[in-house]
């Protein structure tokens, strides 16, 4: 098995310690030498011998971590459960925090791992440590559960409708589609595939076709769901693209009937407020987007149009501000971390 | 919630594409450039792949009479390999090479192209953008070229990556003055390589990087200070300040029509801008205020080209712009005062959404008194044809027909044979090369010879074209604003350096008149600031008018 992936940064840590701590027993000392260089079995060796005189708490904190290192963390997660919450110093409860998580992800105690990986975000809220290996967390646990599903349940819909999103997500458009028709043949009454089915398909094409074959899919998910806010506002949004405002509109509104939080249609609407010479009607919807959606350029944008063509001028300036905000691009340490990125041949 | 998450890609995905209709269509466009004399490849980059930026952008081109024969002649920019090349216009529908003749010599990355008359001599030079130095070729009585770039104190002390150009008179001294946008600050030893970072991967293929994530360039402003000589005035008209933008294509007007030129810049995956004219010698860039910086969405789309024309008649200049595949091409309508809002679902035109769209042109093909609408497309990756998706790096232009209502007709299908030729173009601009009445379109297409495509098809329509002369204005007359009145309507054009992509548009001005056989009024605003009025005009034919000083 492998050795915890920490081991450098805790062979630094250990080697930090073994510098600050002279009085230490001359057994732990050498402990931390042999953990600081890589030689994690004789750190063991050394840590016992401390524990066997007297009690330690940095040698057992570091027996813990020698052990999970060495590929044995049932051995060591008791003690790495204990330091991880109590441990004196913040770093050690880190580092043991850490390699508690990755003990218990490797033995797929994923209810542990997410605890393990809430108390160390709690504490350690931008740490790149913690939150790299909650990342790897959650996606051995998805894997795990998508194998489950496969394996337990391959003939139900939901096998098809993970896997349609899963193409989505790949932008394998055509492949999700067929998924989606599959689940929706098993369980055609299933809320939220027809409208999927339906974003897939405008994603897939350019063709003037899938408009009216996506609306098919749109409406049959409002059969299904009358107050279906997002599938309403997408047979709005294809009936603008066909230049009908008028019925758009009143799908706009049904809309935020069904969710007066939908900044989406209340821009939509407003836009077509604003081009029916109705600017005024506009301003409200508007104001009320940017405050369900302050991060909005779409919302935030539109409202500055809207103020500057009502001359108010001010308020228009304070929208502008936030929106060059919004759109202002990667600051230099982001560009600059790119071209080192770019240093690298591919 | 579900409809915030999915809104994003709501609008790039709804596309009408051209359906053919039974309406007639007054368009039927054959590509004559072989038999022409335009055969000349123009090298352009990789044609399979491309490793560098540098390769994608290129290259404009332009339609400029040099020898005064009232025949528009061609230029085309080439790329890095070959010539830019120069071709006379016959007068029976061929043109002759005359680069090496004319003293055309300047090779490397070519880019864009402007023509005006910058020393007032009475014929028409032409300047070239390049990634590296450009150069002003003077035209020496309509017989050879002369690089004057140095002369003219236009050498710059560093690499640039020059883009589009043109002549301008910004502060109306009769002297042509020259603007030129910068794309990126490139170095293809410091640029990494296709797939190195994450701006250098389309749809999970490795591609050439940037133009995110690449250094910003600042754009440039020469003042013509009269003997030939030009002034870097960059820094103290307020153009040069670095600027958050990718700047390509360039297009000039008096978009809030107080008789001052104002330009706007077409910018790639960041705010387009727009300088507006504060009467002083500098500018102040307002387009997020003006609302030309971003889509109705927000959202800075990847601009390359920009055209402009009163297409809804309410006599005042619009602004077209081109922009990236899975983006809509955008319309802003100018409401007055130099104010847009952005009409392009309204107009009809947000349905080709698979294009990556350059050059763009607002003319009228049909004669109907109405300016409609040409692109040309084009991908700028290679590889995006080994996903045999809808988008491809060779693609057919698109024609959309005025409606005369405020809306578009998608009419590429069904205008001729020529519209349905797929290269991977960059650079169009119109002229009547035959003075016909009908106007021809010319295309640069990458690694391919040129398109010159006319228009077999009769219209029923009468025209005017107006070649204007300056006298206390530039001779070119760049800037004047023309305002035509025939059949109870008046339409408004300016006479204009630059536009479209990186592309110069023969500098007359062509007007459809529909039905009307006589012109009642034709108002002309002078850059110096005369204004001068010609009435009851005949129609179908050229006209050439100069500057009346005493008016």
């Amino acid at each position: 098995m492998r050795a915890i992936k920490h081991l450098a940064a805790l062979a630094l840590f250990a080697g930090v310690i073994w510098a600050q701590s002279p009085s230490e027993p001359p057994r732990l000392v050498e402990g931390l030498q042999k953990f600081h260089a890589g030689d994690l079995r004789g750190a063991e060796t050394s840590f016992r011998a401390v524990l066997a005189a007297a009690d330690n708490v940095t040698a057992r904190a570091f027996l813990a971590l020698s052990l999970a290192g060495t590929g044995r963390c049932e051995e060591a997660v008791p003690e790495l459960r204990a330091q991880a919450s109590n441990a004196p110093d913040a770093e050690v409860r880190r580092l043991t925090g850490l390699a508690l998580l990755d003990c218990d992800t490797r033995a797929g105690r994923f209810a542990e791992a997410f605890r393990d990986a809430g108390s160390l975000k709690s504490m350690n809220p931008a740490d790149a440590d913690t939150l790299y290996e909650t990342a790897r967390l959650y996606n051995r646990a998805w894997n795990e559960t998508l194998r489950e599903l496969f394996e337990r349940a391959p003939a139900s819909f939901r096998v098809n409708q993970l896997s349609a999103e899963i193409f989505e997500s790949q932008a394998n458009y055509t492949a999700a589609i067929t998924e989606y028709r599959k689940a929706i043949a098993k369980s055609p009454a299933t809320i939220g595939m027809h409208y999927r089915l339906g974003r897939a398909i405008l994603m897939q094409s350019h063709a003037p076709e899938a408009m009216t074959e996506a609306r098919r899919e749109f409406d049959a998910e409002l059969q299904l769901n009358t107050s279906d806010a997002a599938a309403e506002y997408e047979v709005a949004e294809i009936l603008i693209a066909q230049q009908h405002p008028e019925e758009a509109a009143a799908r706009l509104e049904k809309a935020i009937q069904s969710d007066p939080e939908f900044p989406e249609a209340l821009i939509a609407l407003a836009r077509l407020r604003s081009t029916a010479g109705r600017n005024g009607e506009a301003i409200p919807l508007l104001e009320r987007a940017v405050k369900l959606a302050p991060r909005s350029q779409s919302a935030r944008m539109s409202l500055m149009l809207a103020y500057r063509k009502a001359g108010r001028l001010e308020d228009a300036k304070a929208q502008k501000e936030a929106l060059e905000k919004l759109v202002a691009p990667p600051g230099g340490e982001f560009s600059d971390f790119l071209k080192r990125l770019g240093e690298k041949n591919p | 919630m579900r409809g915030m998450l999915l809104a994003a890609g709501i609008g790039v995905a709804f596309a009408l594409a051209a359906l053919p209709k039974d309406s007639p269509v007054a368009a039927d466009f054959r590509d004559i450039a072989a038999q022409a004399g335009l055969r000349r490849a123009v090298p352009n980059g990789g044609d399979k792949s491309k490793k560098f930026i540098i390769e994608t952008t290129g290259s404009g081109v332009a339609f400029l009479d040099y020898n005064n024969d009232g025949l528009p002649d061609i230029f085309v920019v080439s790329g890095d390999g070959g010539l830019s090349r120069l071709y006379r216009n016959d007068g029976h529908g061929t043109f002759t090479d005359v680069t090496e003749a004319m003293g055309i010599t300047r090779m490397g990355w070519g880019e864009g192209v402007c023509a005006g008359d910058f020393d007032n001599d009475g014929f028409t030079d032409l300047f070239v953008t390049y990634w590296g130095q450009n150069v002003l070729y003077r035209n020496v009585g309509g017989k050879r070229f002369e690089d004057v770039t140095a002369k003219a104190g236009l050498t710059q002390s560093r690499r640039r990556y020059n883009t589009g150009c043109a002549f301008l008179d910004y502060d109306r001294d009769g002297k042509l003055d020259l603007f030129v946008s910068n794309y990126l600050d490139f170095d293809p030893a410091e640029t990494p390589k296709p797939g190195a970072n994450p701006y250098c991967w389309y749809r999970n293929m490795p591609v050439n990087c940037g133009p995110r994530g690449l250094p910003f360039e600042s754009n440039l402003l020469y003042h013509n200070e009269g003997g030939g000589k030009f002034r870097d005035v960059s820094q103290s008209s307020g153009v040069g300040e670095p600027r958050q933008s990718y700047c390509l294509g360039v297009l000039t007007a008096d978009f809030n029509d107080d008789g001052w030129p104002d330009i706007f810049v077409a910018c790639d995956q960041t705010p387009s801008l727009l300088f507006m004219n504060r009467k002083n010698g500098t500018f102040s860039e307002e387009g997020l205020d003006r609302g030309v910086a971003l889509d109705e969405n927000g959202k800075a789309l990847s601009g390359m080209g920009a055209t402009a024309a009163d297409y809804d008649g309410d006599g005042r200049l619009d602004i077209f712009r081109t922009n990236f595949s899975d983006e809509r091409e955008t319309l802003y309508r100018n409401r007055g005062g130099g104010e847009f809002d952005e009409t392009t679902e309204a107009a009809g035109l947000a349905r080709n959404t698979s294009f990556v769209g350059w050059g763009c042109v607002f003319f009228d093909y049909d004669n109907d008194g109405w300016p409609d609408l040409f692109l040309v497309n084009g991908h700028v990756f290679p590889e995006v044809d080994r996903l045999h998706i809808d988008i491809h790096y060779k693609d057919r232009p698109i024609l959309y027909h005025n409606l005369a209502n405020g809306k578009f007709e998608d009419v590429s299908l069904r205008a001729g044979p020529g519209l349905l030729e797929r290269h991977s173009s960059r650079g169009a601009a119109a002229a009547d090369i035959d003075n016909d009445g009908l106007l021809e379109l010319l295309v640069n297409n990458q690694n391919e010879a040129p398109t010159l495509l006319k228009n077999a098809a009769r219209s029923e329509g009468h025209w005017i074209t107006l070649a204007l002369t300056g006298v206390k204005s530039n001779r070119s007359a760049i800037g004047a604003k023309v305002r035509v009145t025939a059949g109870g309507r008046t339409q408004v054009d300016e006479v204009r350096s630059g536009g479209s992509y990186l592309s110069q548009n023969d500098l007359r001005l062509h007007f459809g008149l529909g039905a009307a056989q006589r012109v009642d009024r034709i108002d002309i605003d002078w850059p110096a600031g005369g204004r001068q009025t010609l009435r009851n005009v005949a129609a179908d034919r050229v006209l050439a008018i100069q500057e009346a000083i005493s008016e």
